[in-house]
């Protein structure tokens, strides 16, 4: 049957209120492995011990098959709920049609475009620079940040995490956190300023 | 997913913003050996964008027993679950950069051009990285790793598939017999003048004696 349109958040938030509920232990050491399992040995998924990279097409579709069908046959697991939610290929095929294929990151001549590049193209990928959420001491943050925005090969930045704020540290679920969150921004902001580059993406 | 994260997306949305969600599977883990957790990761891939509409998807194959993305079978996996995505669909792949070894050393530039190499001959539209020595020690991250990633991925680009796996196998091959005993490498501070910002001459030197390791091993810089 058609989907009636793509999911949206709240469709999947009611989704997963209704769904079966299922213990932790039993998706993680019963029906997420044993569906692997089941799904590797129908689509004969096998991988060529010399091939980092397959070089055999139909592999790869069949291993996009298998990904399919686990996702519907398998469906979603919220562990707050401790529920399942599923979804129909119809429904995941227009959330792929919605999805933009071409995007922007940033501003004015600091700004970086996506675009697919399918195989292995003559157009370079984003470069993405950054410490990517490696712990970085508070004192020299914006140096840090900043000497990722200088490299001429870095289209765009990705934070690391600042470990202490004020002298305190970022501790999960604490006013200090989102101090600390806040204060990232800040700095990276002022490292691409001082870069020259104040319109990068973050 | 859980109610955090449903949040977080319900008000992004709300805000309009462009939204990558990073999901790192585990190779050796629930889901197995590395064609059950291709099969893993192409499935959550898909959910990222079909069930909670995502604008571009970060990946991050791990391997349990090492803690990077960058082992040969954590490269398999990233591989083969972006060409399977590649050859079906037009969505925007990016993966994400976990080395063992630390910055200031070969070890470090070595395993971010390996995977530089895979990520951009299998049709991905970002590289993200560099979290040196996995990412989890203060400090232990620079942009010269940075740089080593963009450099190898534009040599790499056009590249023929077979030809990219000869190289990868022969740089892959000089770097996991370290495993056990890495080097850990600098921290920030010591690779930086932190005034100038530049990087120090042993960093420079050992930056230039990877790029001739990988010239060796077949790469046009």
């Amino acid at each position: 049957m058609a989907a009636t349109r793509a999911l949206t958040i709240p469709d999947v938030y009611d989704r997963f209120v209704k769904g079966k509920k299922v213990s932790v232990e039993e998706w993680d050491y019963k029906i997420t492995p044993g569906n692997l399992t089941a799904l590797k040995e129908k689509y004969n998924i096998k991988f060529e011990p010399d091939q980092i990279v397959p070089e055999d097409k139909d592999l790869c579709n069949r291993l996009f098959q298998a990904g399919l069908e686990m996702l519907v046959t398998t469906g979603y697991y919220n562990q707050d709920l401790g529920r399942v939610m599923h979804v129909t290929e119809e429904e995941v095929w227009e959330g792929i049609r919605k999805t933009p294929t071409k995007l922007e990151f940033g501003e004015n001549k600091d700004k970086a475009r996506f675009y697919p590049r399918h195989g292995n193209s003559n157009v370079k990928p984003v470069i993405q620079g950054g410490p990517t959420g490696s712990p970085i001491s508070e004192d020299v943050f914006v140096q840090v940040m900043q000497s990722y925005a200088q490299e001429g090969i870095v289209d765009t930045i990705v934070n690391g995490v600042m470990t202490t704020i004020e002298g305190h540290p970022a501790k999960t679920k604490t006013p200090y956190e989102i101090r600390a969150t806040m204060a990232e921004l800040r700095a990276v902001k002022e490292a691409r300023v001082r870069a020259a580059r104040p319109g990068m993406g973050v | 997913m859980d109610m955090s994260g449903l949040n977080m997306l319900a008000g992004w949305h709300g805000a309009g913003d462009i939204i990558m969600i990073e999901q790192m599977p585990i190779m050796g883990g629930y889901t197995g050996g590395p064609e059950e957790t291709a099969i893993c990761d192409v499935a959550a891939t898909i959910a990222s964008f079909a069930l909670f509409n995502c604008d571009i998807h970060l990946d991050g194959p791990i391997h349990i027993r090492w803690g990077t993305t960058t082992t040969r079978e954590t490269l398999q996996v990233a591989a083969h679950t972006a060409m399977a995505l590649d050859y079906n669909t037009d969505l925007l792949l990016g993966n994400q950069y976990y080395t063992l070894a630390g910055p200031c050393t070969e070890m470090c530039l070595l395993e971010t051009a390996a995977q530089a190499l895979v990520d951009t001959a299998s049709g991905r539209e970002l590289l993200s990285g560099v979290a040196s020595s996995k990412g989890t020690v203060q400090d232990k991250t620079t942009p010269m790793e940075a740089r080593i990633m963009g450099e190898a991925s534009m040599a790499a680009c056009g590249m023929s598939i077979p030809e990219i796996n000869r190289i990868v196998d022969n740089i892959v091959s000089r770097y996991e017999g370290n495993y056990l005993h890495p080097p850990t490498g600098k921290r920030f501070q010591e690779c930086y003048n932190i005034h100038d910002l530049v990087p120090s001459d042993e960093y420079l030197e050992t930056y230039d004696s990877a790029l001739r390791i990988l010239s060796d091993c077949g790469i046009d810089f």
